[in-house]
């Protein structure tokens, strides 16, 4: 399979430590200089950047977290003037404001590098016909395979919102042989296709570029043997900084990191140190050629082992095996993340208060993977007509749909319900 | 090739350098390029062995220059082409060439040095016509190119230039850049210290960005010439367009 760019994608280990420690020496200089909060974030430890000597000193500095997005926002994070900013993307936060995070044309550049590696591992070529097929939520990604199918010359139908009628006549009628999707999703037109009795070898679909959650193996398969595809997993961050921040080979055993854009470390969540190599931890990505949004130690809140030796693909970054959550705190719905901090904000807001007991959880609609909200009918939930209740469910799930960016029912419960 | 780790560089108790990393590969031209007092010139002294007073890891073909004087490292294959030449203006431009090649006579490499000495002439015709005059009395160009010549001399495998374009018209600074490309292709490995930061861009393969000492920006030349923080704070851009506009 050939490779995207092979003297960044290949360089030698020696070179690739060498390359990092000054690319995290630049970067920590420039956000020292330029966003005040990491200079005072990097002041409350006793340290200079220049103190960073080796790229395990990194440890010694503190973590980003989601929260500090929002306490940031929306610009209180950037590195570079606003005039130099030429795209500024809005990400549900898990606080009450959003996360706000920019980019410069040389940031898009390296996104649009990025996908285009990940397209070219996965075997996708100019002569291909990509569709992005991607939920409201992860809106910011399908821009960005738009650009990186585009860098490689490949047809493209970027994403567009369509029913699920039209979005199989797009498939079968113009041929697309790539289609970016999550897996829930893509198990979800593997059913349409079945229904329409569209029989998948009349179709030009060939590869399956499954993004935004993790699939276990049997759904992989699954896919693969309806679908008669290959399917390539891709690891990205929705709400910053992008798609592609791992990419899968033909060797389909882990995930490449981009290790000249993202130094990554491994923790233990609790105790929040550094994890020896091979490790089952929380990921947790330092930029390195970001110039509007930098990050230092960004926690993703995603699982992640680091794996040991090399690649027969030729590629030296290095791989990260990607491992379902574990937390209770968070919902994947079709590859978008939903915190349940995130939730109960958004229900506050649109009712004026939080119900004493809600639950959340995923659940399928119509083959369709959705958000169930229970929440407990109590005095200020009820009302004499059961067209108020219609009316108030109706609401609430449609604005919480459209902030979350991913389908919503709302259940009122009995107490008894939560017991 | 050339490797520095967090190197610190100290004019007494005055630290110029704070913790630089940067590497030059094979074959590559790199491009240094700062404000004036950024550290630019003190790096190049460093890496010669004309300043001794630095801390961290400087690495020449994976071996320490650490502790060698400047003669050590002219013959570890390291040559530096001083800012304002420093030629000696007295002696003949054959003369000069020769000292540049002083650590070979005694290595008994006469005739070799003989060759390289045509080999320089071919590089820089002008240098032919006034092999018996004396250097004080050649333009600045010319002196430029001699300065060049003297530092190949000692057949060198990395060049450092410290502003070879300084003070010199802008036909003179274009041909000294395309004589270290024609450098380049003969499979010389650069780096240029330069004010001048387009130029040396425009024929780097990758440049550094330092700023009070440090390393704020690196990457491929081309992506940095396109960069808006470098076009305003070093490619001539008013100074105000810097600021405006911050929140």
């Amino acid at each position: 399979m050939p490779i995207w760019k092979h003297a960044a994608e290949c360089l030698s280990l020696d070179e690739r430590r060498q390359e990092q420690l000054e690319k995290v020496q630049s970067t920590l200089n420039r956000v020292f200089r330029n966003v005040p909060f990491y200079r005072n974030l990097l002041e409350g430890v006793p340290l200079d950047p220049s103190e960073v000597r080796r790229l395990e000193d990194l440890q010694k500095l503190p973590f980003t977290l989601r929260s500090h997005f929002s306490d940031n926002y929306p610009y209180g994070l950037f590195a570079v003037p606003l005039r130099d900013v030429v795209r500024i993307h809005t990400a549900r936060g898990t606080a009450s404001y959003p996360t706000v995070s920019g980019y410069t044309k040389k940031d898009l550049g390296a996104w649009k590098e990025m996908v285009a590696r990940g397209l070219t591992a996965a075997g996708v070529t100019s002569a291909d016909i990509i569709q992005i097929e991607l939920d409201a939520g992860l809106a910011n990604w399908g821009r960005d395979y738009k650009d990186g199918a585009e860098a490689i010359e490949a047809g493209v139908i970027p994403l567009t919102i369509l029913s699920p009628e039209k979005q199989l006549m797009v498939l079968r009628d113009y041929r697309t042989s790539v289609l970016v999707i999550s897996a829930s999703a893509a198990l979800q037109f593997a059913q349409w296709i079945f229904r329409a009795n569209l029989n998948p070898n009349a179709v030009a679909l060939r590869t399956l570029i499954l993004v935004g959650e993790i699939p276990g193996q049997d759904l992989r398969r699954q896919l693969e043997e309806q679908l008669h595809v290959t399917t390539w997993l891709n690891y990205g961050l929705s709400e910053v900084p992008g798609p592609v921040i791992a990419f899968e080979c033909e060797e389909h055993h882990g995930l490449h990191i981009n290790e000249d854009h993202f130094y990554p470390e491994v923790i233990d969540p609790l105790t929040e140190k550094v994890l020896p190599m091979g490790q089952v931890g929380e990921l947790v990505l330092t930029t390195l050629t970001t110039r509007a949004f930098p990050l230092i130690r960004l926690r993703t809140g995603d699982r992640a082992r680091l794996m040991k030796g090399s690649c027969p693909c030729g590629r030296t970054l290095r791989k990260m095996e990607w491992l379902p959550p574990l937390s209770q705190e968070m919902i994947m719905i079709r590859g978008v993340k939903v915190h349940h901090q995130q939730i109960a904000l958004l229900l506050e807001r649109v009712l004026g208060f939080l119900p004493d007991q809600c639950r959340f959880l995923k659940s399928t609609e119509d083959l369709n993977d959705i958000l169930d909200i229970w929440l407990h009918v109590e005095d200020r939930l009820f009302f004499d007509e059961i067209k108020g209740m219609e009316q108030l469910r109706n609401h609430v799930a449609s604005e919480l749909s459209q902030e979350l960016g991913v389908p919503v029912r709302i259940r009122f419960k009995e107490h008894i319900s939560f017991l | 090739m050339l490797r520095l780790r967090n190197v610190k560089c100290f004019y007494g108790r005055i630290q110029a350098i704070s913790g630089v990393s940067l590497s030059v590969r094979q074959g590559e031209i790199i491009a240094l390029i700062g404000a004036n007092g950024a550290g630019k010139s003190t790096l190049l002294q460093t890496v010669s062995g004309l300043l001794s007073g630095w801390e961290g890891e400087i690495e020449f073909e994976k071996v320490s220059l650490a502790g060698l004087k400047p003669p050590e490292i002219v013959q570890r294959g390291i040559s530096l082409v001083p800012e304002g030449r420093m030629l000696f203006p007295p002696m003949s431009v054959l003369d000069n060439l020769k000292l540049g090649a002083y650590i070979r006579y005694r290595r008994k490499e006469r005739e070799q040095v003989e060759k390289d000495l045509e080999e320089i002439q071919d590089l820089f015709p002008v240098l032919r016509e006034r092999f018996r005059q004396a250097a004080g009395t050649l333009s600045g160009g010319e002196q430029q190119m001699l300065a060049i010549g003297r530092a190949l001399m000692a057949r060198p495998r990395l060049l450092l230039l410290d502003e070879p374009a300084m003070g010199l018209a802008p036909f003179m600074v274009q041909l000294i850049m395309e004589t270290l490309q024609k450098l380049k292709e003969d499979g010389m490995t650069i780096l240029l210290v330069e004010q001048n930061a387009r130029a040396a861009l425009q024929i780097a393969d990758r440049g550094y960005v330092l700023e009070n000492g440090r390393i704020v920006l690196d990457g491929p030349a081309h992506e940095l010439l396109a960069d808006e923080e470098v076009k305003r704070a070093y490619l001539g851009k008013d100074y105000r367009e810097f600021t405006d506009g911050r929140m």
